[in-house]
Formats: C-alpha cells, sequence, structure tokens
C-alpha cells in the first residue's frame, strides 16, 4: 500500500485525538502480542537503567582501578573490566543514559520539525510545497553517514553536534510522512466543513488535521527512534559521538574492538546491550505499526 | 634415429638445468608481509613504513641506518670527512647496476641528491644546506655549508634512495610491458607486480651487487585493519606483520607457529603546554604542576601494560645509546605539590580541554591523565580528533594551535632531529615546534650540538638540555613505546627495524 492512498486509522483512532482512555487501550491491545510485551519490557528496562543505572553502578563510569585492567566477568565485575581497569557493568549502567536521551531529544526535535513542515507543504500545496519537498528529497538523497562525517568533522565531535546531524537527517523523513498523510486528509468533508465555518489555519491544521496523521506519526516516530539509537551508536563507533572517557556504548565497543582477544566481554557488554534495546525498540514500534495498520516509512 | 635420440637428451639436458635452476630460485621462498596500503611512491616523498618498504626492496641507498641507529655503508664503500666537518668524500662499491641493466656511476648519486633538493623533500631537513658532486665515476663529494653533525644520518634518510641519472617520473606505473620500468633500483628485489591497494609482488634479483638474496621473492600485501592483518598472520595467509596493536598481542603469543618480535623506539607521545603569551605555559610553574601531577610509571602500566620505557621530559630517548643520560630524574607523581605549584602560579585549579589524536592508544592515555589529574588540580574535557583532522593545518583547533594537546612523535635516528625541528625558535614557523617553547639556553646548546661531531661532548650537551626541560620543559613524555611485529617461526634473519618500513629483507629466509 503506497502512503498517497487513503489509509483508514483503526476504529479507536479515527480522527480524533488520543485521550487517556485511548492510551489505556492502546497498552491493551500492545500486550496483548508477545512480541510487543517483549519491546516493551525491554524498552521500559533500558529507560529505567538510564534514569536509576548510576545509583547501582558499583564505580563511575571513568573511574580507573589499579591493578585491575583485563580481569574476567566475576562477583565484584559482573561484566569483568576493560584494558585500563575500568568496571564494564558500570560504564554500561551509566552508558544507558546517553543513549537513551540523545536519541528521545532527536527524535522529539524531528517529529516537530518535520510535523511542522509536512502539515504545512501538505495543506497548502501548490509552489510551496514543491520547492520545500525538492529540498527535502534532496536531503534525503544524500547518505546518512556521509552526512554525519561532514557536519561532525565540521562543528567538531559532541553531543550537540549529533543532535544536529540527526535532526537534520530525521526532520525531512518526518516530514515526508506527514505530508503525504496531510494530503489525503486535505480534501476530506470534515475539512472542508471547518474551511466553510470559518476556522483559523491553525486551528484546522492542528486540531482537524493533525489527529488524523497522528497515528502514522507515532509509527514514524518510533521509528525513528530506533533508527536515532543506531546512528548514535554508530557515530560513538565511528569516534564522532561523545568524547572519552564516556561510556557512550558506540565508542565503548569500539574501544574493545582491539582487545578483544584479551577483554571479549568488554565487548560484548556493550554491543549486547546496544542490540537488546534496538531489538526492545522495533517490537515495540511493530506493536504500534500492526495497531494502527500503518504500513509506510522510509529506512 | 639418432637425431631423435640427441634431441631427447637435450631437451631433457634442458628441463634438468630448469628444474635445478627452479629448485634454486625457490630455496629461499617467497615472505609474505601484511601492511597497509602505500599511497607516495615516489622516493624522494614517500613518508611512511610501507611506502619506505616497498622503496627499500628495490632502491639502495649511499649509506644506511643500521637497526641499533648506527651508520652502515650501503653502495658506498667506505667515506672521509673533513677536519673541519664540512667536506664528506663518499667512495663508490665496483659493480653496482641498475635493474635495467645500466651501471651505477657517481652521476646517478649526484642526480639524486640535487633531485631531493628540487623536490623538497623531507630528507632535506636532516642534510641541510649542501652542493654535490663527482670528481670521477666513482667518487662523490658533498659540501657543506656549515657542520652537520648528522649530516651522515641526513644522507642516509629514508628519502634518499638513489635512483638513476635522468630519471624524473620514479615509481610511476607505466603501460602495458613497459609498466615497471619506472621502478628502476640498484636493489635487491625487482618490482614484477603491483595492484595499489591490493598487493606488490617481487621477485629476487639475481645480479644483485651483494648477492642475490636468499629469498626467491617478496609480496606486501595490503591491509589497512590492524586486527585484520593479526588474523591473517594467525591463519598463514602471512609471514610478517609490524605495529601490532598492544592489546593484540597475546593472541600472537597464545597461536602456534608465530611470535611476538619487539623493539625500542624513540617513538613516543608528548604531552605538552603552550608556553607563549597569553596561555598557561607561560609560567614555568604550571609546567612544573602538570609533571608533578603526571604518574608516568601508571601511564606506562595500564597502557602499554608496562612494556614501554619511561621517559622525561625531553625527546632524548634510550634507544640513543650514545647520547642517553639514564641519571636524569623526573618530578615523581606528587599531586600535592601540583595543586601548591597552580596556587603560587595564581590559577588555583587548571580548567581546560586536552586535545590528542585518535592514534595509537592516544585516547585512553587522555583519559587516565584526566584521571590522574583531577586529583592535582587539573580538571580537563577530552576531546579526541581523527588523526588527520588533528594534524590539518585549516582545523582551528589542531595540534600546533590547542593550548594542551597530546601529540605523536614517531621514530627519529637522532635526538638532534627532534630538538631542531620542535624546541627551538625556527620550529614555530615550521610547523613543529607546537609548544612555541623558546629557551635561550636551549637555542645555544642545541646549535653547539648540531656542530659537536665527538659523541662524548654531545652526551654532555644533551644531558644539559634535560636538565633545563626538567625544570621549564614544555613538554612531558610519559613514555617510550616499544614496537612490536608478528613473525612466523619459520622466518630466518629477520630483524625488524625501529622503523619497520626500513627493515632489510635481503638476508631473510625461509626454513622448513
Amino acid at each position: 500500500m503506497s502512503l498517497t492512498s487513503p489509509q483508514p486509522p483503526s476504529a479507536a483512532f479515527r480522527a480524533r485525538p488520543m485521550f487517556l482512555q485511548q492510551f489505556v487501550s492502546l497498552f491493551r491491545q500492545l500486550v496483548r502480542t508477545p512480541q510487543s510485551l517483549i519491546g516493551m519490557a525491554l524498552v521500559v528496562l533500558f529507560v529505567l537503567m538510564a534514569a536509576f543505572g548510576p545509583l547501582f553502578a558499583p564505580y563511575r563510569f571513568d573511574e580507573i582501578i589499579r591493578g585491575a585492567a583485563r580481569l574476567a566477568p566475576s562477583a565484584a565485575h559482573p561484566f569483568g573490566t576493560d584494558t585500563l581497569g575500568r568496571d564494564v557493568f558500570s560504564r554500561v549502567l551509566w552508558g544507558a543514559r546517553e543513549i537513551i536521551l540523545l536519541p528521545t531529544v532527536t527524535t522529539i526535535l524531528s517529529v516537530t520539525f518535520g510535523t511542522g513542515i509536512g502539515l504545512l507543504i501538505g495543506y497548502f500545496g501548490g509552489v510551496l510545497d514543491d520547492i520545500v519537498s525538492r529540498i527535502l528529497d534532496s536531503l534525503l538523497a544524500i547518505p546518512a553517514l556521509i552526512l554525519a562525517l561532514v557536519i561532525l568533522g565540521t562543528i567538531g565531535a559532541s553531543s550537540l553536534g549529533i543532535v544536529i546531524v540527526v535532526v537534520v537527517l530525521y526532520t525531512p523523513i518526518v516530514a515526508r510522512v506527514v505530508r503525504s498523510a496531510t494530503l489525503n486528509l486535505r480534501s476530506a468533508g470534515y475539512i472542508e466543513a471547518a474551511r466553510l465555518r470559518g476556522e483559523s489555519t491553525a486551528f484546522i491544521l492542528f486540531r482537524e488535521i493533525l489527529p488524523g496523521v497522528l497515528p502514522a506519526l507515532v509509527v514514524e516516530a518510533a521509528l525513528r527512534f530506533s533508527y536515532a539509537i543506531f546512528l548514535t551508536a554508530s557515530l560513538g563507533f565511528l569516534g564522532l559521538g561523545v568524547q572519552p572517557p564516556s561510556p557512550d556504548w558506540g565508542r565503548m565497543v569500539n574501544e574493545a574492538r582491539s582487545a578483544y582477544a584479551q577483554t571479549p566481554w568488554a565487548l560484548w557488554a556493550p554491543s549486547g546491550a546496544i542490540a537488546l534495546l534496538i531489538i526492545g525498540v522495533n517490537l515495540l514500534s511493530d506493536g504500534l505499526r500492526r495497531i494502527f495498520r500503518y504500513e509506510g516509512g522510509i529506512g | 634415429m639418432k637425431w631423435f635420440k640427441n634431441v631427447l637428451t637435450f631437451t631433457l639436458l634442458v628441463s634438468v638445468m630448469m628444474g635445478a635452476f627452479g629448485a634454486l630460485a625457490q630455496d629461499g621462498g617467497v615472505l609474505r608481509v601484511g601492511m597497509t596500503a602505500p599511497v607516495v611512491l615516489d622516493p624522494a616523498q614517500h613518508s611512511n613504513d610501507p611506502e619506505t618498504a616497498l622503496n627499500r626492496a628495490i632502491y639502495d641507498y649511499l649509506v644506511e641506518v643500521l637497526p641499533d641507529s648506527t651508520i652502515g655503508g650501503n653502495i658506498a664503500s667506505d667515506w672521509t670527512i673533513s677536519d673541519d666537518g664540512l667536506t664528506y668524500t663518499f667512495n663508490l662499491v665496483e659493480g653496482v647496476t641498475f635493474h635495467n641493466g645500466d651501471a651505477l656511476t657517481s652521476a646517478d648519486v649526484v642526480y639524486t641528491f640535487n633531485r631531493l633538493q628540487e623536490v623538497s623533500s623531507p630528507a632535506i631537513s636532516l642534510l641541510g644546506e649542501f652542493e654535490v658532486s663527482a670528481p670521477d665515476a666513482s667518487t662523490v663529494v658533498f659540501t657543506l655549508a656549515s657542520p652537520n653533525a648528522d649530516f651522515l644520518y641526513g644522507v642516509a634518510a629514508r628519502q634518499a634512495l638513489i635512483v638513476q641519472d635522468g630519471e624524473d617520473q620514479p615509481n610511476v606505473l607505466g603501460e602495458g610491458d613497459a609498466a615497471f620500468e619506472n621502478f628502476n633500483g640498484t636493489g635487491p628485489f625487482i618490482l614484477t607486480q603491483f595492484d595499489p591497494g591490493a598487493r606488490a609482488v617481487f621477485e629476487a634479483n639475481p645480479n644483485y651487487w651483494r648477492g642475490a638474496p636468499a629469498l626467491s621473492g617478496l609480496e606486501f600485501i595490503f591491509i589497512d585493519d590492524a586486527v585484520a592483518q593479526v588474523d591473517a598472520l594467525l591463519s598463514g595467509e602471512l609471514d610478517f606483520i609490524f605495529k601490532v596493536p598492544i592489546a593484540q598481542t597475546d593472541r600472537i603469543e597464545a597461536a602456534d607457529g608465530v611470535s611476538v618480535v619487539n623493539v625500542a623506539t624513540s617513538q613516543h607521545p608528548v604531552i605538552r603546554l603552550r608556553t607563549d603569551e597569553g596561555f598557561a605555559g607561560a609560567d614555568a610553574r604550571v609546567l612544573q604542576a602538570f609533571k608533578y601531577a603526571t604518574d608516568r610509571d601508571a601511564l606506562n602500566d595500564i597502557l602499554l601494560q608496562g612494556r614501554g620505557t619511561v621517559g622525561n621530559n625531553d625527546p632524548i630517548a634510550p634507544v640513543f645509546t650514545f647520547f642517553y643520560d639514564d641519571t636524569v630524574e623526573n618530578q615523581t607523581y606528587d599531586p600535592q605539590r601540583a595543586c601548591e605549584l597552580l596556587e603560587e602560579a595564581g590559577i588555583g585549579t587548571y580548567e581546560g580541554t586536552l586535545y590528542a589524536p585518535n592514534a595509537f592508544e592516544y585516547a585512553d592515555l587522555a583519559a587516565v591523565l584526566q584521571q590522574q589529574w583531577a586529583a592535582a588540580c587539573i580538571n580537563v574535557d577530552i576531546q579526541v580528533t581523527e588523526e588527520g583532522l588533528y594534524y590539518d593545518f585549516s582545523n582551528p583547533n589542531n595540534y600546533f594551535e590547542v593550548e594542551l594537546g597530546i601529540t605523536g612523535w614517531g621514530d627519529r635516528p637522532s635526538p638532534q632531529i627532534l630538538l631542531q625541528q620542535a624546541y627551538i625558535a625556527s620550529g614555530i614557523e615550521t610547523g613543529f615546534n607546537e609548544s612555541r617553547f623558546s629557551d635561550p639556553e636551549v637555542e645555544t646548546l642545541v646549535e653547539e650540538a648540531r656542530v659537536t661531531t665527538d659523541n662524548e661532548a654531545r652526551r654532555a650537551i644533551y644531558a644539559r638540555i634535560s636538565e633545563i626541560f626538567l625544570e621549564r620543559g614544555p613538554i612531558i613524555v610519559p613514555y617510550f613505546a616499544p614496537l612490536f611485529g608478528g613473525l612466523r617461526d619459520t622466518v630466518q634473519g629477520l630483524v625488524m627495524n625501529p622503523f619497520p618500513g626500513s627493515t632489510d629483507f635481503r638476508t631473510v629466509s625461509i626454513g622448513g
């Protein structure tokens, strides 16, 4: 099914804002399938880890324990220690904050910008749509990592840099999804009616159209979140992410890679954590997609 | 039928002879060496290990740096230095021929050294100002503008490979059958195949003037990833690799049939503060504070598993045997003293950013330093930059501009080169004196050392320089790193050079 043909959202969400009741109903639908349940459990686990992990970490993420380098996993060091003598378990716990926080921020920003742009060009169409859409298309044509290398190479590797990169990369994608959903709704009867009633453009956009595109948006946001985690970890791996001694999981994988013969656990722990988190988010977004019968999305 | 019998005998005889020669040629076997891909091939311009290895297989030097950092003859059998140190006369070995069959004469040597000047080869920094002439076919005379105690190291510079007179495109790939005619040296190996980015194949030069190499050939296989190189060694695809990351040495040690080789080098990270006006290092007390705040033994233990040699506050490494004074002492690790010194200097707590290139273990070094310094009133953020970008002047935060940074200094055969490049005022303009260190006493001593040919006297000068650096020098050398290689046990006679690209494969053989 293509994005341009109208997709009726499932009964519970048709063109209506999500209320608490609907949220509960959504939650019920999610826990019904085991995949979504697992996904949700994993995501909740990692969010808790991001919030409270450092409280339970036996060491600070940058603490070098003299004489404790390259120790295999044990009761004192559940995931062993790395080549410098840092506790891998503590680093993974501390690192959850970074890998959850950055993609959350970038997802919120790119969904916000993308929705705004998508609603505007979808609703007004015409020359504005032509120009903005072509700009978005050209941004989409650039390979993600190349653009990331250029931006981070210019402004320097930092958290802010990552946020800028991901927002620049994902805003056009969200905008396109919202634009096509808006196009479908633009000529719907109730929009016509609102226009005839003399409602303001802002009202029509945010109170009439936005609720209609919300299902697509929720699924898209979940997808963006999982891609953002992956991209953030990749940038960390390439050394373009946050700076050492930060326990960024991607960076940890890179640091442990050359020493995997000596300290394989230092490689397994962060890569396992990245994998579990991404699997969790993907299972969850699959569940959402099923519920909303939404099949769009651009890689 | 007699003619038939004759033909048969002849054929048999020929095939037996060919077989015998074939067996002879196969005796030494082919040595397969793993390395990153060479990029700059021009003998006068190349710089890194694989590039040197490729050139060294094909060409000869006039004189060469031996693995123990002393100078040995190559196509110059002997040489004399005039009493005023301004004239060097080299006598050439007889019977040296290029791969194309032409005999080598002094004209080729003169052409080579003039070309080094014309193309501004990196070798010039060591050679200084000179003129070269050839009184006869087997003698070359260099006349210097001023005495230069390291002139022989200049003549033996990695780029000073002897090319044929008139060769203006050395190592430029040609077309078809003539593909390798510009790879025309007098060296022990002849290039027979070159796939950029993949491999270079050489066969032994049967007419090599020092006798044909024991190997029947050489094969350089280009693998950019250091871990993949170790994998290839362990799986039997390679016989020798160099620059093995320290974390990989255990894997090689644990495997059968391969061993770790290591050699001490003068390669070292420099932790330096800028000393010019407006920067923290302008105050010698701040420089002292950083020295007291740094626990070098711990750095050597944590980062090199204790296998390096703890350094001082100057670039004079223990491998410079004649010139190294092992009685020079360091500041002991004393965070309390560091805090006091910073207090005296009116800084209190130093806040800043420590920059480091993403190379070797330098990112980890930065992380450990951050920890050590935090206990000594020095709080730094770390900024690790890709190596290429870090040394790129278009980056505003390049190694030369930042206040506090870690810089990698590769192996040099003599301490004089390092001192001249990085620790006197003239180095500020050339972009090597990153700390902008300029001390009148050091300037005088470095100049004095440059013209002092007596080793004992020179060692005394260097000892004095070490003392000054201990007190007010801009750098901390946490350690001099050893260099690791991986070698198949069947390989014999291989001595890894501290600059591994200069390793001599001529005498290497492969046994059963």
